[in-house]
């Protein structure tokens, strides 16, 4: 699930992740995001922007954390939130990686690497 | 660069220049190259414009403003979005993208200057940036991609130090 209130981020970043054989949702900001999880679109991994109204990227990343049920879901903050303080704040609620705008494609996918997500 | 108020921490041109570049080079590859554009202090933005915003408040306070040519904005547009070279972005897919652009200067300006600060959610306009009156001009990098004029300025507080 791609979750950016701009929709040219999210066709960056769709593009990206299509070309990498995952399937996609997106969501506008973090509220839109967690109504789609409640209504059973639950993702194997989220890309999550920090700054977004109604719910921003952090509020989100709290909520999915609360929710047991959520628990296998991978959390990654896209964003341009560089602060050494916010990259901790994040990690420390539950993303599982970090990746600061603006970010080329083998950033992204150097981290699903990471994350196990695509092969090495 | 005009630094207007001394006791006032604000952004090297530089470290905005190398910014910019970083996200210009992003988004819109790296076939050209973004140089700069001699203007004379105090003329206003040349171009039919689009221009965007974003705000940056706590430990450091400022406006980073970014100013785009329209062909260029609809050509950053067109790139983000993978339009087809026959479809024209509508003005609000260029909203999305111009703010999408100053949100990504902005965020890394921030992380220049002192925090913890916090970064508001883009203005877009289609026309000339608006400043106010009570801000003063710190930075302004005149700057042609591709035959076409950019702007970015970070405008600070005339108040006195935090």
């Amino acid at each position: 699930m791609i979750i950016d209130d701009s929709r040219a981020m999210r066709s960056i970043l769709r593009r990206i992740v299509t070309d990498l054989d995952f399937e996609t949702s997106e969501a506008e900001h973090g509220q839109a995001a967690l109504d789609q999880m409640r209504a059973g679109v639950v993702p194997d991994v989220c890309l999550v922007d920090w700054n977004m109204p109604v719910m921003d990227g952090y509020t989100f990343i709290t909520e999915v954390r609360a929710n047991p049920e959520w628990r296998d879901v991978t959390l990654m903050m896209v964003t341009t939130e560089s602060e050494q303080r916010q990259i901790v704040r994040a990690l420390a609620a539950g993303a599982h990686e970090y990746v600061i705008k603006p970010f080329t494609p083998d950033a992204i996918v150097d981290k699903l690497s990471l994350l196990g997500l695509v092969p090495a | 660069m005009s630094a207007v108020l001394p006791e006032v921490e604000v952004p090297e041109s530089g470290d905005v220049l190398a910014v910019t570049e970083d996200v210009w080079m992003a988004l819109l590859g790296d076939d050209a190259m973004l140089v700069p554009r001699a203007v004379p202090p105090g003329t206003p933005f040349d171009a039919t414009a689009w221009s965007a915003a974003t705000t940056i408040s706590g430990g450091w306070q400022g406006v980073v403003t970014v100013e785009l040519d329209e062909a260029l904005a609809r050509r950053l547009t067109t790139r983000m979005l993978a339009l087809p070279a026959d479809e024209e972005a509508s003005d609000s897919d260029v909203a999305d993208a111009v703010g999408e652009l100053v949100n990504m200067v902005g965020g890394n300006v921030k992380s220049l200057m002192p925090g913890p600060s916090v970064l508001s959610l883009p203005a877009v306009a289609a026309g000339r940036a608006a400043f106010a009156s009570d801000s003063a001009l710190a930075c302004r990098l005149d700057l042609v991609w591709q035959d076409a004029p950019v702007r970015v300025s970070v405008h600070v507080p005339q108040e006195g130090p935090r």
